[in-house]
């Protein structure tokens, strides 16, 4: 050995273990004896973007807090929760994908919110605080609300002199819309795209239909009946050419730039018109409600919350912090301004209110619509039970081979509904 | 005077120069492997503690349906894609070893795909040429043929992953000029006089010499196949579909792992699939005693 002899080598190594040492040492605290947090949610580039200047501008607000943002997109931020949880490393604060929280709260990531002085609940009536709760504890904070839709290309609609049916169509009548359309307009266009797993629009087929996805006590709340109902539905379209194939649109969940130069409209969820919108400017999208089944049960309309929480093992001196950054990001209009409405429409009624006043035009329509279903009856909606993360997985799966011709509804739908019960009972063993 | 001596001096040296690797293997590879062992046994949700349930995951692989599509698929795709892409890369080393001007440039381009084809780029390219109304689909609509996407087509997806494949030949090409390279030129010359024309020199002097070559790669790229995943995952967005077509046994076993939580199967999944690869590659080695033709043979 030239030039570095044994000791001299152990000496520079203990060296260089000390300095590393003692760099790790206050690695979590933020400088100047503040607090440092970690925050974890999903989404595209420009999320990621508006996001990181919100938090900046929440840092530089609130001097001795520093956040450490977590981003990745939602496939890639459910399988990173998945090894943190394992290695109980979880962010401080974190947002929660919709298969999974009942299962991170079986799993007690969830801290209690209603004791932290910093998060202010008092612009919620109790009726709402409660149907945030999960088992009778409000240890997660909705921070958007979406409701399934249908959104559709107004300039186009004008462009073909078409007519859509009435609001409170039922889905008969608006399949033969679509029939019509797909067969008579000269731009050789589809009704829609094939979205026969679309999940919230799958529950408002449920629920007009006296069933549920889920139940209060974890289990699945419809029937094979209903589900072949439904894809029967998607597949009298597609039969007839009303929507597009899987080839047309490149597979199952298809990309938004893709089809939409291809088709009329879209089932789906409110907030994803403000993203969607954007890539075609030059286009007016409008959103309407799910087509209504006669004789729907009452209470049907509900409303989805994604949802964010404070890990429960965060340290006790950083609660007070998270519990503003939770804050900022529920009861604070200004967060908001810069990150938009991308997330859904404000689930603090103050900030709702308030959110109207910047909303842009795409975003005022999703309001809109927020609002009709906030003042509508609703009966209670539950969470997905532990066991069922890949149920929209199964549900495109069978979808899937529906349209390819390779399952008839009747099985498919048994299939479906046989894969979701078997992952809820392996849970349960 | 020092009492240990220069070599023993400098062996200790190495060994502690050696333990980053050592902390690798046994921290990274060996741990993991005798927890995944042990894992294979239990019930495991990731979130609560894993409870031993003896043989239940490998009776489970008998009775699930995805379990064997996956097999299907990797199986199909080993047997396919891997002769086509060895006879490929070795075509075109002969071609390369022909003396040919910018040979260097050659190298690097025909490599180049070997970088490539595992990145996020080739799914949009892949969709460019095998998508509706890509390259292909277009190509074939002036013969009257439309097939629409390949890649929605779960009779073509498949194909259009063993194509890729095929594609990235650039690593076994390598080594196949490298060892073409080692063929003593005089063999060449002896067979000419004794009237062997180009296919007869191909034959009888190549194809023995190169055997080594080709089994080293045959095992390489074998190997390699069995535990294809980025490709897959990249361009069918991860799903495996349509309709279980381009379900890969690595991504069905990512798929119970990650996205179902249910590591314990998909634990058992990944032994079962280091015990194929090993039988895989002994039954490779013995009747490499067969076909293979050492110098010293």
């Amino acid at each position: 050995m030239s030039g570095l002899d044994r000791r001299g080598f152990l000496k520079l190594a203990a060296a260089g273990a000390l300095g590393a040492g003692l760099t790790a040492c206050g690695g979590s605290e933020g400088g100047a004896g503040g607090v440092s947090l970690r925050y974890a949610w999903w989404g595209n580039n420009i999320r990621q973007q508006n996001y990181m200047k919100a938090l900046k501008e929440f840092t530089a607000q609130n001097q001795g807090i520093q956040i450490e943002p977590e981003f990745a997109e939602y496939s890639a931020f459910q399988e990173r929760m998945t090894t943190q949880m394992a290695a109980r490393d979880v962010a401080d604060i974190f947002w929660i994908a919709s298969p999974q929280v009942l299962t991170y709260h079986k799993s007690k990531l969830y801290r209690r919110l209603d004791d932290i002085p910093t998060l202010d609940l008092s612009a919620y009536s109790k009726a709402d605080l409660d149907s945030f709760k999960l088992s009778g504890e409000l240890n997660t904070m909705p921070f958007g609300i979406f409701v399934p839709v249908i959104r559709y290309n107004e300039t186009w609609a004008k462009e073909d002199d078409v007519e859509l049916p009435a609001t409170d169509t039922d889905w008969d009548a608006w399949a033969a819309f679509l029939i019509d359309y797909s067969r008579n307009n000269p731009g050789k266009r589809k009704g829609m795209a094939y979205e026969a797993d679309a999940d919230l629009p799958f529950e408002s087929w449920l629920r007009q239909r006296g069933e549920q996805l889920w139940t209060e006590d974890g289990r699945t709340g419809f029937t094979v009946d209903s589900t072949r109902a439904w894809f029967d539905w998607w597949d009298k379209l597609l039969k007839a050419g009303a929507v597009l194939t899987l080839s047309e649109q490149e597979g199952m969940s298809p990309d938004w730039a893709l089809v939409g130069k291809k088709v009329l409209a879209k089932v789906g969820n409110s907030n994803h018109i403000i993203d969607d919108a954007k890539m075609f400017p030059e286009q007016r999208f409008k959103l309407r409600p799910m087509p209504v089944a006669a004789g729907a049960q009452a209470g049907h309309p509900f409303l989805y919350f994604p949802r964010m929480a404070i890990y429960q093992g965060i340290d006790d001196e950083k609660l007070q912090a998270a519990g503003k950054v939770v804050n900022y990001n529920t009861n604070n209009v200004a967060m908001l301004k810069t990150v938009g409405l991308t997330m859904g429409a404000p689930v603090n009624p103050k900030v709702f209110e308030q959110s109207k006043e910047f909303a842009g035009q795409d975003e005022k329509e999703m309001l809109a619509v927020v609002q009709a279903a906030r003042e509508a009856e609703r009966k209670p909606r539950f969470e997905a039970p532990p066991g069922t993360n890949t149920w929209r997985t199964a549900m495109a799966r069978v979808a899937e081979e529906i349209s390819l011709g390779r399952v008839s509804t009747a099985d498919g739908s048994k299939r479906f509904l046989d894969e979701v019960q078997a992952g809820i009972e392996r849970t349960r063993k | 005077m020092s009492r240990v001596s220069k070599p023993h001096r400098q062996g200790g040296a190495a060994h502690v120069l050696l333990i980053p690797w050592w902390l690798g293997l046994v921290l990274v590879t060996a741990v993991p492997l005798v927890a995944s062992l042990y894992l294979a046994f239990t019930d495991y949700d990731i979130l609560s503690a894993p409870e031993f349930n003896g043989l239940e995951n490998f009776h489970r692989m008998f009775q699930d349906e995805y379990f064997w599509a996956a097999v299907k698929v990797t199986v199909i795709y080993v047997l396919v894609s891997i002769p086509l892409q060895l006879g490929f890369a070795l075509l075109l080393a002969l071609i390369l070893d022909r003396g040919l001007r910018g040979l260097a440039f050659y190298r690097s381009a025909f490599y180049l795909p070997s970088l490539l084809g595992t990145s996020v780029a080739v799914a949009i390219l892949w969709r460019q040429i095998f998508g509706d109304d890509g390259l292909i689909d277009r190509a074939l609509s002036v013969f009257g043929l439309e097939l629409g996407s390949w890649l929605q087509n779960p009779s073509l997806s498949l194909s259009t992953l063993i194509v890729l494949n095929v594609w990235t030949f650039g690593s076994p090409m390598v080594i196949f000029l490298a060892g073409l390279r080692q063929i003593p030129e005089e063999l060449y010359e002896a067979a000419k006089v004794d009237g062997a024309g180009i296919v007869r020199q191909f034959t009888r002097v190549t194809i023995p010499l190169l055997t080594p070559i080709i089994f080293f790669n045959l095992i390489l790229q074998t190997i390699g196949a069995f535990q294809t995943f980025t490709q897959a995952h990249v361009v069918s967005g991860g799903t495996g579909g349509p309709a279980n077509s381009t379900l890969f046994y690595t991504l069905y076993i990512y798929q119970q792992g990650f996205t179902n939580f249910d590591m314990g199967y998909a634990s058992a999944l990944a032994w079962v699939l280091m015990i194929a690869i090993g039988l895989v590659t002994a039954v490779h080695f013995v009747l490499s005693k067969y076909w293979v033709f050492y110098g010293d043979d």
